[in-house]
C-alpha cells in the first residue's frame, strides 16, 4: 500500500473496510477494538473541549467568538480537525438546554470531544433522544432538566457538528481556567449530563 | 501537571494501558510522542493491530518486522516530503495488512474492493448538508 499516496479520506475508508472485514471473519470483535480505543481515548479525548469551555467561562469575549464561529475560535487554542467540518457550539442558558445527536450515524466533533462513546452510536439513543429528549435524559442518563427549561436536540451531520457549551457552575467566582477545566465533563458537552460538582 | 497526577494510574484501565505500552515500547516510533493520534482512523488502526495480536493472529515480532520494513521502504524511496509525506500510521496500517495477508487472513484485492465500497457510500444522501435548526424541541412546561 505504500506504492501510492492516500488522502486522509482514502486511508480512513481503508481502515474502516479492514475493520469490517476482520470482524466479519471473526478475527476480532467490535467490543475488543472499542475497549482498546477506550484505553487510549484521552489522546484525542474530551480534555480539549474542556479547555475551550473553561476559557469561554473565564473570558466573555472568547465566549462570543466561540458562539459566532466555533471552528475559528478553537483554532486560537490550536484545536481543530483536518477534515474541515464546521463546528457549532450551542450555549445552555437558564431557559434552554441543548443536546447533540447524529441521527444517521455517529458524526461527532472529535477534535474537541474525542471519539464518540458507543451509546452515542447506538440506534436506540439516536431515535429516542429525538422522540422524547426530556424523558431520555431523565431515565437513561439520570439527568433531570427542570420543566421550565426547553430542551433542544441538534443533529450533527458530516458538514456541521454541534457541541454544547454548558453553563458555568455557580460558586466558581474568581476561579482560574485551570480550576474551571476540572468541572467540565464530556457528558456536559454532549448535553446528557451535568458539569462536575463544585467542591 | 500536579504531582498527584503523576502517580502511576493503578486502575484497571491504567494497568491495561501499561501492558500495551510495554508491547509497543520496542517498536520503531515506540516513543509515546510518536504514537499520539490526530485522526480517528489512527486510533482504530492502532487498536486493531493490538486486538489481532491478542487474538493470537500473529506474533508481535512479525508485526514489528513488517512495520520496520514499511518504514525502511519509505525511507529508501527518497521520501519526497511533498509527494509522500511521513505518516506513522500509514506504515502501521501497511504493516497490519502485510502480516494478515501473509498468513492468508486477508486478501488485498478484497480489501481494495471493500475500500471502494466505503468510499462510494455516503452515510446518507441528505447527510452531507448542515442541519441548521434543532431537530427536536421539548418545550418548557
Amino acid at each position: 500500500m505504500t506504492d501510492k499516496i492516500r488522502s486522509q479520506e482514502e486511508i480512513a475508508a481503508r481502515v474502516k473496510a479492514l475493520e469490517s472485514m476482520l470482524i466479519e471473519k471473526g478475527i476480532m470483535t467490535t467490543q475488543a477494538i472499542d475497549r482498546l480505543v477506550e484505553i487510549y481515548e484521552h489522546e484525542v479525548g474530551p480534555q480539549l473541549g474542556a479547555k475551550v469551555v473553561a476559557k469561554a467561562w473565564a473570558d466573555p469575549e472568547f465566549r462570543e467568538r466561540l458562539i459566532t464561529d466555533a471552528t475559528t475560535a478553537c483554532k486560537e487554542l490550536g484545536i481543530g480537525g483536518l477534515q474541515g467540518e464546521d463546528m457549532v457550539v450551542v450555549a445552555d442558558t437558564d431557559t434552554v438546554h441543548n443536546v447533540i445527536v447524529c441521527t444517521l450515524c455517529s458524526c461527532y466533533p472529535w477534535p474537541v470531544l474525542g471519539l464518540p462513546p458507543n451509546w452515542y452510536k447506538d440506534p436506540q439513543y439516536r431515535a429516542a433522544i429525538t422522540r422524547e429528549p426530556r424523558t431520555v435524559l431523565k431515565e437513561t442518563f439520570k439527568y433531570w432538566i427542570p420543566d421550565s427549561v426547553e430542551v433542544r436536540v441538534w443533529d450533527s451531520s458530516s458538514e456541521m457538528r454541534y457541541w454544547v457549551l454548558p453553563q458555568r457552575p455557580e460558586g466558581t467566582d474568581g476561579w482560574t481556567e485551570e480550576q474551571l477545566v476540572e468541572l467540565v465533563t464530556r457528558d456536559s458537552m454532549i448535553g446528557v449530563g451535568p458539569t462536575a460538582a463544585v467542591a | 501537571m500536579a504531582p498527584e497526577l503523576e502517580r502511576p494510574d493503578a486502575t484497571e484501565l491504567g494497568n491495561a494501558r501499561r501492558r500495551i505500552e510495554q508491547l509497543v515500547s520496542d517498536l520503531p516510533g515506540g516513543d509515546p510522542a510518536e504514537r499520539s493520534f490526530d485522526q480517528p482512523w489512527q486510533i482504530r488502526a492502532f487498536a486493531m493491530a493490538v486486538a489481532a495480536y491478542q487474538e493470537r493472529q500473529f506474533e508481535w515480532s512479525e508485526f514489528q518486522l513488517s512495520l520496520i520494513s514499511s518504514i525502511r521502504d519509505w525511507e529508501a524511496s527518497g521520501a519526497r516530503e511533498q509527494d509522500d509525506p511521513w505518516s506513522y500510521y500509514q506504515h502501521w496500517v501497511a504493516a497490519l495488512e502485510s502480516v494478515l495477508s501473509g498468513s492468508g487472513l486477508l486478501s488485498e484485492a478484497a480489501l481494495d474492493e471493500q475500500t471502494k465500497q466505503v468510499l462510494a457510500l455516503p452515510p446518507n444522501r441528505n447527510h452531507h448538508g448542515p442541519h441548521r435548526e434543532p431537530i427536536a424541541v421539548d418545550q418548557a412546561r
